[in-house]
């Protein structure tokens, strides 16, 4: 029997990957892919837990944070292209200059 | 649930009209700059008739009430919020004007981009529905994410992606915590959370503390909060001075009322594992705000950990929960904004893309060394944004501070009076390490044009304002204390 923890636990999985991701890549489209899986894991909660509530808002939560997800790519991206223009390349090592 | 019959009086839209006005005056910028390319006076002067429109209909025909399907919520506190922001846009909009041209404030697209954002930071306070919050939160970040990238620089680019990073990482957080309040309790409005959560006597307690953990580390990056601070000082570095300043205060003053609203009720779990953890996020961000900005060589990273240390100095009244303390947040935050935005309109003055100070810094102390000397009106204006930082009085943050510590007393919080009293004594080290800068240090170049580079009538305008609010400020406290008091009282807070 699978029950809405097997879920949460999955979910909680994806999102730790995705956490981790954010904070050990160096290179800025891994590092978006993460916001995704971040954000995507919370979906998976999200759906879960309305199918076992019987209670819609979840899915419409879930909605809401793809859209969310989506535009955040397109403002993601816009940076990345003007970064990649700048700096000819994606690693965030190469726009290190304020530190202190 | 029945379906009801649609009626005007769901809508309610005079909930919404501040709101609808801004994204209008938005789109009308964008629609107008489809036909016609016009001058940037143009735009400044839409999109302060806008705001100021927004700002009259809040403060005239402010309802309070349900609106949108119970979607929106504006009462006491979200109408304050809203002066609050509106009220710094509303200052900030007239730094564009400046004397050396900058490419961004070319575009209409920063002017319908800066109203899209305080419309989404409008509705982020203005309900207690937690999609509609995170809406309204990332509205409001991926404007503000953009708007800080079109200031063309390397350290502007670098900030943007700093800050984007994070705010993913906060937006990823928030919609975890949201998640798992929702599998705990069943429901995604916050006051019905509370219903449930106190009627059952916090059941589900593992998951409520860790979605109550999450949620507030996902707002803890856009209040700064200490371990959540590390982005702070580069992107405000990185950012242009106003918007530097714009960020300390609306993103943050947002994320206060939803915290409020949050952890008004969350800070009642049992065992106080919540309590004890917002007490010591606050002691640590103020604390470690302040040591870091000991240490600093350029002022803006300076007022950057300040900023920081102010946010865990007003994060003290979320961990109070008394009436007092809550309108504290509203009367602090009303001077912070005068005071910081000033502070950091004093720098945006000085600045020049190619007359530079320093290599690593835009502004290094030694930049301001013996400025009574070339500009005295500038270094006292400056220095009266610094005495009232450090909580001087009678500047205006002095009144905030001493009524923040005073509801501390009241609510018998002795030992977080007692750390924010050592905290404002240690700030006073590094705000009057600039005023000593100014008046006994000698210039270290004559060169009368070096501090009012950038200086044009709107921005000595905003400067004035500020500067007048900040040192007059103990005339409008009463009254101030008065609305904000009501206000927060009627929604119960």
């Amino acid at each position: 029997m699978i029950t809405l923890e097997h879920y949460l636990a999955l979910s909680a999985i994806l999102f730790a990957i995705g956490m981790f991701g954010i904070m050990r890549r160096q290179n800025l489209l891994m590092l978006f892919f993460s916001v995704e899986i971040a954000l995507n894991s919370v979906n998976i909660g999200f759906i879960a837990a309305a199918y076992y509530l019987g209670d819609m808002t979840g899915q419409i939560f879930a909605f809401f944070v793809i859209a969310v997800a989506a535009s955040e790519v397109a403002v993601g991206l816009g940076l990345l292209i003007l970064m990649y223009k700048r700096k000819g390349t994606l690693d965030l090592n190469a726009i290190k200059n304020m530190h202190g | 649930m029945p379906i009801e019959q649609f009626s005007m009086e769901m809508v309610n839209f005079a909930t919404l009209a501040p709101m609808l006005v801004l994204v209008l005056g938005g789109m009308f910028i964008l629609i107008i700059d489809l036909f016609q390319k016009l001058d940037r006076g143009f735009y400044v002067t839409v999109t302060m008739m806008t705001l100021a429109l927004a700002l009259g209909l809040l403060l005239f025909y402010g309802v309070q009430g349900h609106g949108f399907f119970d979607v929106m919520l504006v009462d006491g506190i979200a109408l304050a919020s809203q002066m609050i922001i509106i009220g710094a846009s509303l200052l900030f909009i007239p730094l564009a004007m400046t004397g050396v041209r900058f490419m961004e404030f070319k575009f209409a697209e920063f002017y319908a981009l800066f109203l899209f954002m305080v419309a989404g930071f409008a509705f982020m306070v203005s309900s207690d529905n937690l999609i509609m919050i995170f809406i309204g939160l990332e509205t409001g970040s991926l404007a503000l994410y953009t708007l800080i990238a079109m200031h063309r620089r390397d350290k502007s680019l670098e900030a943007a992606i700093k800050y984007f990073t994070m705010g993913g990482a906060a937006a990823a957080l928030f919609a975890f915590g949201a998640m798992l309040l929702y599998a705990a309790t069943g429901s995604v409005e916050i006051r019905t959370i509370e219903e449930v959560l106190v009627s059952s006597g916090f059941a589900n307690l593992p998951l409520v503390l860790a979605g109550s953990a999450f949620l507030l580390a996902g707002l803890g990056f856009k209040l700064s909060v200490v371990p959540f601070h590390t982005w702070t000082p580069d992107v405000y570095e990185g950012a242009s001075a106003p918007l530097a300043g714009y960020m300390s205060i609306v993103p943050k003053i947002a994320a206060f009322v939803v915290l409020l609203r949050l952890f008004d009720f969350l800070v009642q779990s049992p065992d106080g594992i919540i309590y004890w953890l917002l007490w010591i996020a606050a002691v640590a961000t103020m604390t470690i705000g302040n040591i870091l900005a000991l240490v600093q060589d350029g002022v803006k990273r300076m007022l950057a950990y300040s900023s920081v240390s102010h946010a865990g100095f007003v994060l003290t009244a979320v961990v109070m929960g008394t009436t007092q303390a809550h309108t504290g947040i509203f009367l602090y935050w009303a001077l912070f904004l005068f005071t910081n935005l000033g502070a950091f309109a004093m720098l945006w003055i000085s600045r020049h893309p190619s007359k530079v100070w320093d290599i690593r810094y835009d502004h290094p102390y030694k930049k301001f060394a013996g400025m009574v000397h070339i500009s005295p009106v500038g270094a006292v204006v400056m220095a009266v944004f610094m005495l009232s930082l450090a909580g001087i009085p009678p500047f205006a943050l002095f009144w905030g501070k001493l009524y923040l510590i005073s509801a501390a007393v009241n609510s018998g919080h002795l030992v977080l009076a007692l750390i924010m009293l050592a905290n404002s004594a240690i700030a006073v080290y590094y705000y009057l390490k600039l005023i000593i800068y100014m008046f006994l240090h000698d210039p270290e170049e004559n060169d009368n044009t070096v501090y009012y580079q950038n200086g044009t009538v709107p921005l000595k305008i905003v400067l004035g304002v500020a500067a007048v609010a900040v040192s007059l400020s103990f005339l409008a406290i009463d009254p101030m204390l008065n609305l904000f008091g009501d206000l927060v009282a009627a929604s119960g807070f």
